[in-house]
């Protein structure tokens, strides 16, 4: 029989308006796609891109749809998705303002790679955003086509590991230097990537046009003296070299992350990705969400979009029915330390009237905050610490008989999987080998632990996502800390440390998880 | 707050071991918030202890008060004291001390030990702030504490070791007295580091007692 979990559900007002953080193309295009969702959307920043071409048309802005304040900045944040009491400000001037959702447009800057490339820049060497400003007006135009015509050429993704954006770039200059009299466009090109959509029409368009494309395995030999520039390679085909003098070389940019973005993020309480972009990764999420629930990332048009049907599907009409349980603090308990708040990967913790308070609207119930609690004050809905203590009783009881007997703890997101399917696959499993479910390795207790070797477990397992595709960020991370705690102390007591590990795995992972699992249960 | 850390695992053990009950009580309080003595540590040592005893050794009960330094909550323990044979208790030198006063005939053993006066750097990282001097300089000092910060106390400084922003006994230690000089300078009061601080009586001390503004009156009312 399976036991019915009742969960309660409440319905919560969500405020419609939506703030845009960025006042660039992305950010005026994801307020228009809002505004046309029907929200009201606000930008905030310095206004670098026309408006009218973002999508924002006037009837929308005379509408109040979309609300550019330019030059206004993001000060503060408080509050979660639904209800974000956003502070901003202009000068000297403040004011508090409540959104139901923000979107982060970020603008970054870029930086030429020629040294990559041995280059100096100069009249003839020049970025790909110098090119784009000539190819802006007419008399940059002129001064490409200098009178009877020149040759440029493109070197890019042989600096970095080429992205969609960049390449589109690359391409769309080509093919409008191309169609300039006289002109001709060579694109050198190393790693590049072209998933992204319309980028094989502008390509197939260039090549129409005449734009020569090379794709050697290495970087191009490349010099430059005072004057001139020598771009070299071989040709795998005829089996030459082929040598070009441009008048023009155009080299890629890296994009850098400006301490403006970091400095949002940081405000927003929302992580970046290693080498500071916005969002983080996470294979569980969608790209354009945070990790914080009601905040979006928009880098580009097609962003854009997305971010609107995120937007409408967080506000929908205004109601939200929430489950009420998710993870909740008993107020009595809670000695309101903030080590909750300070752990939430989702920034769903708040506090209230003396204790911690946790919003259904942003908590993804993943348990960090109620393994970490020091009062044990946390629990959540569909795992209660009574339920996954006397889960890990029957699971040692039912092991009795074998041995070794194992308890894992398995995270419902990759190791349940991989251990389900392991046995559904026929899988060999050493007899005495139990699972027992959590909803993130970071909702794994240290006195869970401690309790099932007290049970009689000769073994304990603790297995987590692989690092950085964590559901939750951080709960692997938590999971492996508490995991070298305890065997820290059992090695103090004189035990076995190695009767508790730690692993990671992922969900389509079965026989690795079987062949880890027997491995542990024979040193056992 | 006050800022604890657990005793080595073997002292405890040794403590409790010819007990037959002990039960282990957790404050929730100081202790609890800097992550050595609420209820989530009580049920982490009841454990661990289980498991070195094995299920026929010692006993352990799990208790977690309010606060041990207050009697009303250690009144709490009343009716199952007798069940036990000792306390271990998880809360701060004052509270274990209390706890012992409240129940003289029973054996009160420390888990933790009190380390200091601090604050939380972030979760799990406290650092030490206050030394309760009993006279409090920090108006002279642009709030930082020269008895604490200072590794000779000093109450007037700095002191000939000082060199480049660094202590002398450590070049990684920050010299109190510079950092001093460098707020007050910033807040433009210099003035403040020329005044002297008289010495401060250390002598013939007594366990200090606090009687906060408008309580005077009930407290003697007491008795
Ligand atoms: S961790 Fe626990 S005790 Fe601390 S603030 Fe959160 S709920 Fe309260
Ligand atoms: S369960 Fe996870 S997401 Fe929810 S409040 Fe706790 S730490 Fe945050
Ligand atoms: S001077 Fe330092 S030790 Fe004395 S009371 Fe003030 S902060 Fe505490």
């Amino acid at each position: 029989m399976i036991a019915e979990k009742s969960s309660k559900t409440i319905d919560v007002q969500i405020n419609k308006d939506v703030l845009v953080v960025g006042a660039g193309k992305a950010g005026l295009t994801a307020a228009a796609q809002i505004a046309a969702q029907g929200y009201k959307a606000v930008v905030i920043g310095n206004k670098t891109a026309c408006a009218c071409g973002a999508g924002c048309s006037k009837e929308m802005q005379d509408a109040g749809l979309v609300e550019i304040q330019d030059g206004t900045s993001l000060v503060d944040i408080a509050g979660v998705a639904g209800d974000f009491r956003v502070t901003l400000g202009k000068g000297e001037e403040t004011c508090e303002v409540t959104f139901g959702a923000v979107v982060v447009a970020p603008q970054y800057t870029g930086v030429p790679l020629n040294s990559a490339y041995g280059l100096a820049l100069n009249d003839k060497v020049i970025s790909q955003t110098q090119l784009e400003a000539l190819l802006a007006d007419d008399a940059g135009k002129e001064k490409l086509v200098n009178g009877s015509g020149s040759t440029v050429a493109f070197l890019s993704g042989f600096g970095q590991e080429g992205d969609p954006t960049a390449t589109g770039r690359v391409l769309a200059s080509a093919l409008e230097i191309q169609k300039l009299e006289n002109c001709r466009s060579y694109i050198y090109a190393g790693n590049v990537k072209v998933g992204a959509k319309g980028m094989e029409r502008l390509f197939t368009q260039g090549r129409n046009e005449g734009v020569v494309c090379f794709k050697p395995k290495t970087m191009p030999t490349i010099e430059q003296d005072k004057e001139n520039v020598k771009i070299v390679i071989t040709d795998p085909v005829v089996r030459a070299d082929v040598e070009l003098e441009p008048d023009y070389v155009v080299v890629e940019e890296g994009v850098v992350v400006g301490p403006d973005n970091l400095g949002i993020a940081q405000t927003l309480g929302i992580d970046a990705d290693v080498d500071g972009f916005l969002p983080s990764n996470n294979v569980h999420r969608f790209p354009v969400k945070s990790n914080r629930e009601g905040i979006y990332v928009a880098q580009n048009d097609v962003d854009a979009a997305n971010v609107a049907l995120q937007v409408k599907a967080l506000i929908g009409d205004g109601v939200r029915t929430l489950t009420e349980d998710i993870a909740v603090v008993d107020d009595t308990k809670c000695v309101i330390c903030l080590t909750c708040y300070r752990c939430c990967p989702h920034g769903a913790i708040f506090w209230q009237d003396g204790a911690a308070v946790i919003s259904p609207a942003a908590c993804q119930g993943c348990g960090i905050c109620a393994s970490e609690c020091p009062m044990d004050a946390i629990q959540l809905g569909e795992f209660t610490d009574a339920d996954l203590k006397s889960g890990v009783k029957e699971a040692v009881a039912s092991a009795a008989d074998a041995t070794p007997s194992i308890v894992a703890f398995c995270c419902k997101n990759s190791a349940l999987e991989a251990g389900e399917a392991a046995a559904q696959f026929g899988h060999e499993m050493p007899a005495g080998f139990r699972m027992v479910k959590v909803p993130c390795a970071g909702k794994v207790d240290v006195d869970f632990i401690m309790n099932a070797l007290v049970e009689g477990a000769d073994g304990v397992m603790v297995a987590a996502c692989h690092e950085g595709n964590c559901k939750a960020e951080r709960g692997n991370i938590y999971a492996g800390w508490r995991v070298e705690e305890i065997r820290q102390r059992l090695e103090n007591m004189g035990l076995n440390k190695d009767r508790v590990v730690f692993t990671t795995i992922a969900s389509n992972m079965a026989r690795e998880f079987a062949c880890k699992v027997n491995e542990f249960a024979e040193k056992l | 707050m006050i800022v604890a850390e657990r005793k080595p695992f073997d002292e405890i053990k040794d403590m409790v071991s010819s007990y037959k009950k002990v039960l282990t009580v957790g404050c929730g309080t100081c202790v609890a918030v800097c992550l050595a003595g609420g209820s989530k540590e009580v049920e982490t040592l009841n454990a661990e202890l289980n498991l070195a005893f094995g299920k026929d050794g010692v006993e352990f009960g799990a208790e977690t008060l309010e606060r041990q330094c207050d009697m009303e909550f250690l009144d709490e323990l009343e009716s199952k004291a007798g069940e036990y044979d000792a306390f271990l208790s998880m809360a701060c030198g004052a509270g274990i001390q209390f706890l012992a006063q409240r129940f003289p005939d029973k054996p009160v053993l420390p888990a933790v030990n009190t380390s200091f006066i601090g604050v939380n750097l972030d979760v799990g990282w406290y650092e030490e702030k206050c030394r309760a001097c009993g006279n409090c300089v920090l108006d002279m000092t642009g709030g930082i504490c020269p008895v604490t910060m200072c590794a000779k106390g000093l109450f007037n400084g700095p002191c000939g070791g000082t060199n480049q922003g660094s202590c002398e006994i450590d070049p990684d230690q920050p010299c109190a007295w510079f950092q001093i000089y460098e707020r007050l300078a910033a807040q433009g009061r210099l003035d403040q580091i020329i005044k002297l601080s008289p010495p401060n009586d250390w002598s013939n001390q007594k366990p200090r007692k606090v009687i906060q503004p408008g309580y005077e009156a009930r407290v003697k009312a007491l008795g």
